[in-house]
């Protein structure tokens, strides 16, 4: 149980506090509601981009990283499909420079041509590095235009290609820091070792006289139903086949997402789910087996993914993967399994309560999912979850006509 | 309004609150550490044994033996092992490093009891199945086959083969047929003789559940618990060449991986504390300046960073990045460039100021809460040190000036004797 205080500055910027005496650190989470599902579909990997941008300076302060790393602090940030989220801890005594820092970068940024030029390459060269240069590197690239036509998440937050990034043009960045970058679109979160008043005063103080924006409206064109299965064979310079086989689930806030997140546990979680023990250990039909969801805000995917041995058809493989998936929707899970799934579920999420970042992280996270109290009612929803709602989500979900299915084949010697 | 321009005032960190651990000891002679702290309901029991490869006669016979201690024991098959851990959402970490092995559980006290029978049957009673041997070790030759196509991995093991040579355990380069060399009694054999109290040491942390002693002494103070044999690990010779450099075409690579080290020393070398300052400088973190200059200003790499890594019976310093195929030539020579102006270009007074006060930070992070308490003391324990250890590089942080940095660059990091290793184009 994470206790908090919740309070709204009037330029709309939400902050919540935790406060945790046990540790000499302060978290400072700051998340952005924009993630890659809001680029120009001619314009990806803008947000991600732009975070790299929050670096490079803001309108008082030439060096972000200089004066947090002053203060005994670190940092960092990532993008998703849906959220920006910036993050760093530091000595709790010097909580203010953080919200100095903070709040500059959401005054204004300090753009250049010549720092978007250098970070165009360092992001171009992180393609290369995450994506282009290691073995199946891509495969999501593939994926998300397979399973998604309409919806934005048919793109990475990497971006479609490299050439977007490549012609973004610093009006469109000034642009972008406009729309979505001021206090009503964002939300902070402080945990450690600190005062909530202190904290709230401090809000005020930094963040308070920072001009409220217009806020944002969104507006995503929804996925349609899949009719029909879809299926995609890519062939590439690696030693073992790979199957992703992506079907269509609810989003984070739906009342099924805990049931779906439970099967993708019963299938791989931990070495003694179906898929491991089966198909790995005792099968011996894959040396590596994962099932996961992808748990977006809008509907996301439950993703089964494995590596069958040499020898083994890749047809055979996806067969054994789909026995195990339809068996989840047609026999009901016995107690003792769906029990172990939810201790492990508890298990985890008390091991992350350990963790200032992670308490200061997951505040703002389900605030912006509708009230960070979502976040200490998980641990009920997933022990709700009965092994009906299994049969029923599965049935749902492990259809072909909702599954994208995909190859990812050694290459045949020429 | 608020005065934007200026920082609000800072304190620095000038003290740790190091949570001195209670020590006891069981029986049979095993050293336990109890750290106390958290806000959460569960622990973590950590055992540690020298058993890394450095005691090995074969290659991945050390990782094979950690690996393969969930597969089964003489009272639960490997099924039921796995069927069990999961249940009681016991979270077990197998890690198989060069001096050591740790093996270690984090449980919520709810579920101790069952957790530790089935810990303390794992580390005490595993049967290392033949057929559930030759499963993981084909498995692990798939993704040895996999990591051979990533520049970053073979530039990191043809870097180790150069600083310690091939037949050195720190240096030696896993081949593919390592893997079909491995036999079930290679396995038990290492296990009698390392897996055993007066080899080993356990730190449990975080919020300590009633009669926590009484009960880790019941699984692990066996008195019987003994090992079959003893004595000293083989001892290698230390290779110690000048500078090499090794070039591997990888065709198909967008990106080289770049890698420059040498050999030096561990913690316990009265270096260490200065050379981890001067590394730190050079690219310990992100204001570092290789960062600065390679990825922040020349756009050539997504990062870039150096290390010194302290090993039981040696050292090493390197420094690694990814780069575009077509800036590799450039990049190497800024990386040699500002390897060379760490000898004589002082840090600047902003420069020094702004790494202490982040190493300070730094270190004041990876004392919070007991698990990173815990990882801290077992780096004592490792290498034989005390507290004093952390204090003096306290104390180090406080006293070291740039003269300081430039002359441990000169002794320890010139150039000129560093290896390179480039795999890609």
């Amino acid at each position: 149980m994470v206790r908090f205080r919740k309070h709204t500055l009037s330029n709309g910027l939400r902050v919540l506090v935790h406060s945790d005496q046990t540790t000499p650190m302060a978290a400072v989470n700051v998340l952005y509601d924009v993630g890659a599902r809001d680029e120009d579909p001619e314009r990806t990997g803008f947000a991600h981009l732009f975070e790299h941008l929050m670096f490079e300076g803001s309108l008082h302060i030439p060096r972000f990283d200089y004066y947090l790393q002053h203060a005994g602090g670190e940092n960092n940030a990532f993008t998703t499909n849906d959220i920006t989220n910036y993050y760093l801890t530091l000595p709790a005594q010097n909580l203010e420079t953080a919200f100095w820092l903070e709040s500059d970068r959401m005054v204004g940024l300090a753009f250049s041509e010549a720092k978007l030029n250098t970070q165009k390459n360092v992001v171009t060269e992180e393609y290369r590095q995450s994506y282009l240069n290691q073995p199946y590197g891509d495969a999501w690239l593939l994926l998300r235009p397979l399973a998604y036509e309409v919806h934005p998440y048919r793109w990475s937050t990497i971006g479609k290609n490299i050439g977007h990034i490549q012609n973004a043009s610093l009006q469109e960045v000034q642009d972008f820091f406009t729309t979505f970058y001021h206090p009503a679109n964002a939300i902070l979160a402080v945990a450690g070792n600190v005062d909530p008043e202190n904290v709230f005063a401090l809000a005020e103080k930094w963040f308070g006289d920072i001009t409220a924006g217009n806020r944002y409206v969104r507006q995503l064109p929804a996925e349609p139903p899949q009719q029909q299965e879809k299926r995609l064979a890519a062939e590439r310079d690696v030693p073992q086949h790979q199957i992703y086989m992506a079907f269509h689930a609810c989003g984070r806030t739906h009342p099924d997402f805990h049931a779906t997140d439970l099967l993708s546990d019963i299938l791989s979680n931990g070495e003694s789910a179906r898929l491991p023990a089966k198909l790995v250990h005792d099968q011996k039909v894959f040396s590596e087996i994962n099932a996961y969801v992808t748990g977006n805000l809008d509907p996301g995917l439950l993703v089964i993914t494995g590596k069958p041995h040499h020898g083994v058809h890749i047809d055979d493989a996806e067969d054994m993967l789909w026995k195990e998936a339809h068996d989840l929707a047609v026999n009901a899970t016995d107690k003792r399994e769906l029990q172990k799934v939810k201790n492990r579920v508890e298990a985890t999420h008390t091991f992350s309560e350990s963790n200032v970042l992670a308490k200061a992280m997951n505040l703002a996270y389900y605030e912006l999912q509708g009230d960070a109290s979502l976040y200490n009612q998980q641990m009920e929803a997933y022990a709700r979850v009965t092994d009906e709602d299994l049969l029923r989500v599965a049935a749902s979900t492990f259809r072909k006509e909702n599954a994208s299915v995909l190859h990812y084949q050694t290459q045949r010697q020429p | 309004m608020t005065n934007r321009k200026h920082p609000p005032p800072k304190q620095l960190v000038t003290q740790i609150p190091y949570i001195k651990p209670r020590a006891a000891e069981l029986d049979n002679g095993l050293p336990v550490y109890f750290i106390e702290g958290g806000t959460e309901e569960f622990v973590k029991v950590e055992m540690v044994f020298f058993a890394g490869s450095y005691h090995q006669t074969r290659p991945l016979v050390s990782y094979t033996t950690t690996n393969l201690l969930r597969n089964g024991t003489k009272n639960n098959s490997r099924e039921e092992v796995n069927e069990q851990l999961d249940y009681y959402s016991a979270h077990l970490q197998l890690e198989a490093q060069k001096d050591i092995v740790s093996v270690s559980v984090y449980v919520l006290n709810k579920h101790l009891e069952p957790a530790l029978k089935l810990f303390s049957d794992i580390i005490r009673l595993p049967v290392f199945p033949e057929e559930e041997m030759r499963s993981f070790l084909k498995n692990q030759q798939q993704i040895h086959l996999i990591n051979q196509k990533k520049v970053q991995h073979v530039a990191r093991t043809y870097f180790n083969e150069l600083v310690y040579g091939e037949q050195h355990p720190y240096g030696y380069r896993l081949k593919p047929d390592d893997f079909d060399r491995v036999v079930q009694a290679d396995l038990q054999q290492f296990h009698r003789r390392w897996f055993y109290p007066g080899n080993a040491f356990c730190i449990v942390s975080g919020r300590m559940p009633y009669m926590i002693e009484k009960r880790i002494g019941k699984y692990f103070g066996d008195r019987n618990w003994q090992g079959a044999e003893t004595g000293e690990p083989p001892r290698y010779p230390m290779l110690t060449s000048g500078s090499r450099k090794v070039h591997l075409e990888m065709p198909e690579a967008l990106q080289s991986a770049i890698r420059i080290g040498k050999q030096l020393f561990n913690r316990t070398h009265p270096a260490f504390h200065r050379l981890k300052v001067t590394n730190a400088l050079l690219g310990g973190y992100f204001g570092s300046r290789l960062m600065q200059n390679v990825r922040q200003d020349k756009g050539y790499t997504y990062g870039i960073g150096s290390n010194i890594v302290s090993l039981l019976r040696n050292g090493y310093f390197f420094i690694a990045t990814q780069v575009g195929s077509d800036v590799s030539k450039a990049a190497l020579d800024e990386i040699y460039n500002d390897l060379k102006e760490l000898r004589h270009k002082p840090a600047g007074k902003d420069e020094l100021e702004s790494l202490k006060n982040y190493l300070a930070g730094s270190f004041l992070r990876s004392f919070d809460g007991p698990f990173a308490q815990s990882e801290r003391f077992k780096e004592l324990l490792v290498f034989g040190l005390d507290f004093g250890h952390y204090d003096e590089y306290m104390n180090t942080l406080k006293n070291i000036t740039a003269e300081d940095i430039m002359e441990c660059a000169g002794l320890y990091l010139n150039e000129e004797e560093m290896m390179e290793v480039v795999a890609g184009k």
